[in-house]
């Protein structure tokens, strides 16, 4: 039954898309994201509804949409690059089988994240990306946060439509993505024109921001509660009543402790002892087998690479009898460990090129938001006063997710790169709109001189002319 | 269940976004891309009609051949040197 719900949501936006084939585009969002062909468990499963999505929005793109404004930027470029770049390095990589394994789906994210800006030519097409992104984060995200506050949670217990771990459905991944996206919910409750502003929608946002907050409380996941940190000193810069941000912030906090697990408080306390906790123990023991592999591997060991390592270190065990707790370090021996971090997951699979691009790739992005923010955030006209909020959404949505990757081996996220999609499609139009701008501004400067000379040898008509 | 109930909410706003998109012109063509692209043109038509009338009014002051008469001289000489 389910499976044929989503077959027939994937029929509906197929029918539309004839009508618009950008709608393909956001039908591939979709499935990427949420991964209907996953949650279902019959029919749906037999049916490559990836590819078709892929093959509708790229074909569609191709053969009958305008591509007016297209433009291929820099940050393509560099997405290009680190693609071919793996291609290279999976084809020599230490563990071939398993680097394939991880190729087959990394290609088709930065293959579609190149792709995606040249789709993103007019406002509505952007915002509809943010929305089809928002909606489908939401779809699992509303369900996380309600068992989460029914009473469901805690760290590998938390049922999400997938389990299996991997993707948008790894518990500090999602925390992670859903907090980065929580300034993309806010700017649509005062700039979105798909659905238009309204206290139902608002209403929503909240419940739905909430709902993200909870993410990271009800998988437990340590990195979410430093996005969250996060999220709220980079918002003071935005806010207006910085003191009452603070003090609601503290109110909030101080009133949900109360009602958090014991198992919460136990697992945060590892974010200041990472000695105590295997799952923290081992990355730093991981970044140090990293750096020390760079060092020997500079162009990088391919995808995977990690499964090569093996290191022992100490670690407290702590045992109770009766009353009294003794702590016993015990020598643990560790072996393909997994980086949890993007940046050492660059440098050991793509090596010091691979992630100076990625570096490069998202500080351009910062970079590029922050000057449009700077560029457009004085401009009241309905048609400008949206770029401004909503590439500062864009701008804390990288931030958060570059902190939240300094903790996971998230450098390839889908979702990631569709923001980085996104935030190309943004630049390249307020490029346009400058453009635009500076053409209209020289054929008005070229009317008003031949309106001047028109004007002129009007005037300099011969004596007897005037007489006659 | 809770499961369920999230999946038709999600789906159920997609559907009605996905809807309204559809029917939107400027999701093909940007309105105000569009605008400041026209008033361009405008410019420019309104400068080279402006500049054409200049140009004839010189003509018949004496200033020099109107563009009717620029027209005429060169299709002559087009056909003087087919001719020959």
């Amino acid at each position: 039954m389910l499976d044929l719900i989503f077959l027939a949501f994937i029929g509906y936006i197929l029918l539309l898309g004839l009508r618009r084939p950008f709608l393909w585009v956001l039908l591939y969002v979709y499935i990427d994201i949420l991964a209907p062909q996953r949650i279902g468990y019959a029919i749906i499963q037999s049916i490559p509804v990836s590819f078709v999505a892929f093959g509708a929005a790229f074909g569609g793109w191709l053969l009958l949409d305008r591509k007016e404004g297209a433009r291929f930027s820099l940050r393509q470029g560099l997405m290009l690059a680190l693609l071919i770049y793996c291609w290279w390095t999976t084809g020599n990589a230490d563990f071939p089988v398993e680097a394939e394994t991880k190729w087959e789906w990394v290609w088709k994210a930065l293959f579609f994240a190149i792709f995606l800006p040249f789709t993103l030519t007019t406002r509505a097409r952007l915002e509809g990306l943010a929305l089809v992104m928002v909606l489908s984060i939401a779809t699992i995200v509303i369900g996380t946060g309600m068992k989460t506050v029914l009473g469901g949670g805690g760290y590998e217990n938390l049922k999400f439509f997938v389990n299996d771990n991997s993707g948008i459905y790894e518990s500090s991944t999602l925390a992670t993505v859903a907090i980065a996206l929580t300034p993309m919910i806010a700017w649509f409750t005062r700039y979105g024109t798909i659905i238009k502003p309204h206290w139902i929608v608002t209403s929503f946002a909240i419940l739905l921001i909430f709902a993200c907050l909870m993410v990271p409380i009800g998988t437990e996941a340590r990195t979410g509660l430093v996005c969250i940190a996060v999220l709220g000193v980079l918002l003071l810069r935005y806010v207006k009543r910085r003191m009452l941000f603070i003090t609601a912030g503290a109110v909030l906090g101080l009133t949900a402790l109360p009602f958090l697990p014991q198992s919460y408080y136990e697992r945060m306390a590892t974010i200041a002892q990472p000695g105590g906790d295997e799952s923290a123990s081992t990355r730093v023991a991981v970044w140090g087998w990293t750096l020390d592999y760079a060092s020997k591997n500079p162009w990088g060991g391919g995808f995977d690479a990690y499964r090569g390592n093996t290191f022992t270190y100490e670690m407290p065990v702590k045992e109770e009898v009766g009353n009294t707790v003794a702590v016993e370090y015990r020598e643990v021996v560790d072996e393909g460990r997994a980086y949890h971090s993007a940046l050492f997951e660059l440098l050991g699979e793509q090596g010091y090129p691979g992630l100076a691009i990625w570096l490069l790739l998202q500080g351009l992005g910062v970079w590029q938001m922050e000057r449009i923010y700077r560029r457009w955030r004085h401009k009241q006209q309905e048609g400008e006063a949206w770029i401004a909020p909503f590439a500062t959404s864009l701008l804390l949505a990288s931030l958060i997710y570059i902190v939240g990757a300094l903790f996971q081996g998230i450098a390839y996220q889908p979702v990631m790169l569709m923001i980085i999609g996104l935030q190309i499609g943004l630049h390249t139009y307020c490029k346009r709109i400058d453009s635009a701008r500076d053409e209209l501004a020289l054929s008005e400067r070229v009317s008003a001189t031949t309106r001047r000379d028109a004007e002129l040898s009007g005037k300099r008509k011969p004596p007897h002319a005037v007489t006659a | 269940m809770i499961d369920y109930f999230a999946l038709a909410l999600g789906h159920g706003l997609l559907a009605v976004s996905l809807l309204r998109l559809v029917w939107r012109d400027d999701l093909d063509v940007d309105p105000l891309l569009h605008t400041l692209k026209e008033e361009e043109r405008q410019n420019r038509k309104a400068a080279s009609v402006a500049g054409r009338n200049a140009r004839r009014r010189a003509a018949r002051e004496g200033d020099g051949p109107s563009d009717d008469e620029r027209l005429r001289s060169s299709s002559v000489s087009d056909s003087a040197e087919n001719n020959a």
